[in-house]
């Protein structure tokens, strides 16, 4: 034996032990692998608000534990005042590694703050910013309303007492596109959130519904029936040079867009009952997605493009999860109508008459819309 | 119009039936895009003519009921369209047809399902004479049930299309 062989041979027994030795040795300790995070209440006279609002944000992203502030790994604290907020986040040895000032009203504030530290403290992008719409009927009839992503500072923004449903917030909450029936068939409407302005878009024969923003937020995927079947089509923003998608003989409905704008993901009963499928934004055929369910709706994609929630039946109505790429679907919560958070880590479902917020990795559920009524069909913007 | 050259006439037929029995090879279907040709395209919609509306009569015709997830019209519910697509042949009237569900699918789903139920009476009144442009439809989904009682009795019931009356 040559002495290179003997060094070769000794490298790989060093670097590749054998599997069993490791196996052997493992400890089981349960670790917790959040964030360990101390917050010093907010000095300044909207201290204490912005406080509870950062508090809460910090809690609900899940990324985080708090910890008396010996134990801490970083420090968050900061002054609020006057509609301004100056944050600043220290790690354990007293170094600086956010500090911002912020403007505009308490809870915005306290929600910009509270997304650039889950961002520099995790790379992820946070929630704490994000706008969520559903439908509900607290005012006797099916309007749509906005609110923050935790449920709180909602409004109505329909009051038509026709019926308002199916809604989809565009990128940035820009845009809201919703189906109703104020001219006796369903049309799609869009509203422009910060002017307040409404326009009628789609108003094809037949049922125009369940529009779906792209994440480029120029175009409107949805079931349209004016040729003669409801069929998945696509327009431009405003309506304009409708494309269809499918051609089958059954009923077509509820497309989420890929990330990139280039696929959609739809629910078609066209073998039977209502399974997914996948088909490019431009046309083509719609390819099957197995889930092991038989009766699919409602999917939605998650902003990082690798995972797919939607509705199952099977008695009552689940929320299912599974990997784009493959792999079994699972249960995660009872409920209908799963959306992705734009941290592809949350979901927000319908269950029973609320709106629930699930952290998917932990399990964790909080109710975020009670007492509107049944509040139904939520959306969440990027 | 130009008089078509024999040869190129001849050229086409043969190139028309290599297509032919390509697509035939391929799948067995008819669509341009490969799969279905859909029905016949809906009508404009008329001003003012709307299911809920006041210048539409509601109730003249009986409901066309539905099996669970299903939008076939059976062949017991025929008597009813027959009877609808009689009435139009004798009248100047058209007419708007609304789809409904039951409760028990997912909302956005029931809109679409209820769609096809509507698209589905017209298909069949369109078989039996009637010009599909005097025929306009709507889905109201699980919205507005006859009965809200839940149970059976009441999903068969809710499972349905109606008739509606321009007038």
């Amino acid at each position: 034996m040559t002495i290179r062989a003997i060094v070769i041979l000794l490298v790989t027994v060093v670097l590749c032990p054998p599997a069993f030795a490791e196996d052997s040795s493992v400890i089981t300790v349960r670790k917790d692998n959040r964030i360990s995070i101390t917050i010093t209440p907010l000095g300044g006279s909207s201290g204490g608000a912005v406080t509870q609002t950062l508090q809460n944000d910090l809690d609900l992203s899940g990324w985080f534990q708090t910890v008396s502030d010996a134990r801490a790994s970083f420090t968050i604290g900061g002054t609020a005042e006057g509609g301004s907020l100056q944050g600043r986040v220290t790690d354990s040895r007293g170094s600086v590694v956010l500090s911002k000032k912020y403007s505009g009203d308490d809870r915005s504030t306290a929600h910009q703050f509270a997304d650039d530290i889950v961002e520099t403290l995790t790379g992820h992008k946070g929630i704490a910013t994000t706008k969520i719409a559903f439908v509900a009927t607290g005012s006797g009839a099916k309007e749509i309303y906005l609110a923050d992503y935790d449920g709180k500072n909602s409004r109505r923004l329909t009051s038509d007492r026709a019926i308002s449903v199916a809604p989809s917030l565009g990128p940035g909450a820009r845009y809201l596109a919703y189906t109703g029936y104020q001219s006796g068939y369903p049309d799609v409407y869009l509203i422009d959130i910060s002017s307040g302005a409404r326009q009628r878009v789609i108003d094809a024969p037949g049922t125009n519904s369940g529009a779906a923003i792209s994440p480029d937020g120029g175009q409107i995927a949805l079931t349209m029936s004016k040729d003669g079947n409801p069929e998945l089509y696509v327009t431009g923003l405003r309506g304009g040079g409708a494309r269809r998608l499918t051609r089958t003989s059954g009923v077509e409905s509820s497309p989420t867009w890929s990330p990139d704008g280039r696929e959609l993901i739809y629910s078609s009963d066209n073998g039977g009952s209502p399974q997914l499928y996948r088909i490019g934004a431009g046309g083509g055929s719609g390819r099957l997605i197995p889930t092991g369910h038989n009766y699919c709706t409602d999917p939605c994609w998650s902003p990082d493009g690798k995972k797919l929630a939607f509705t199952v039946r099977s008695g009552g109505f689940s929320i299912a999860i599974m990997d784009i790429g493959g792999g079994g679907a699972r249960i995660v919560a009872s409920g209908q109508n799963p959306v992705w958070g734009r941290d592809s880590r949350h979901i927000i479902f319908s269950s029973g008459s609320n709106l629930i917020l699930l952290d998917v990795p932990t399990g964790r559920t909080t109710t975020i819309v009670s007492g509107l009524g049944k509040a139904t069909e939520p959306t969440w913007s990027f | 119009m130009k008089k078509t050259h024999p040869l190129f006439t001849a050229l086409a037929l043969c190139l028309a039936v290599t297509l032919t029995s390509c697509a035939t090879k391929k799948d067995r279907y008819a669509g341009v895009d490969g799969d279905f040709v859909s029905g016949v395209p809906l009508p404009d919609r008329q001003d003012g003519a709307a299911f809920l509306g006041g210048n539409v009569s509601r109730g003249q015709f009986q409901p066309v009921q539905f099996g669970f997830d299903a939008y076939d019209v059976s062949s017991s519910e025929m008597p009813k369209v027959q009877t609808v697509a009689q009435a139009m042949k004798s009248s100047k009237n058209d007419i708007i047809i609304a789809g409904f569900t039951d409760e028990r699918g997912t909302e956005e789903y029931n809109r679409g399902l209820g769609e096809r139920r509507a698209l589905a009476v017209r298909e069949a009144l369109i078989r039996q004479g009637i010009n599909g442009g005097r025929i306009q439809t709507v889905s109201f989904g699980e919205e507005m049930p006859v009965d809200s009682g839940g149970g059976e009795a009441a999903w068969a019931a809710n499972r349905r299309a109606e008739f509606g009356v321009i007038r």
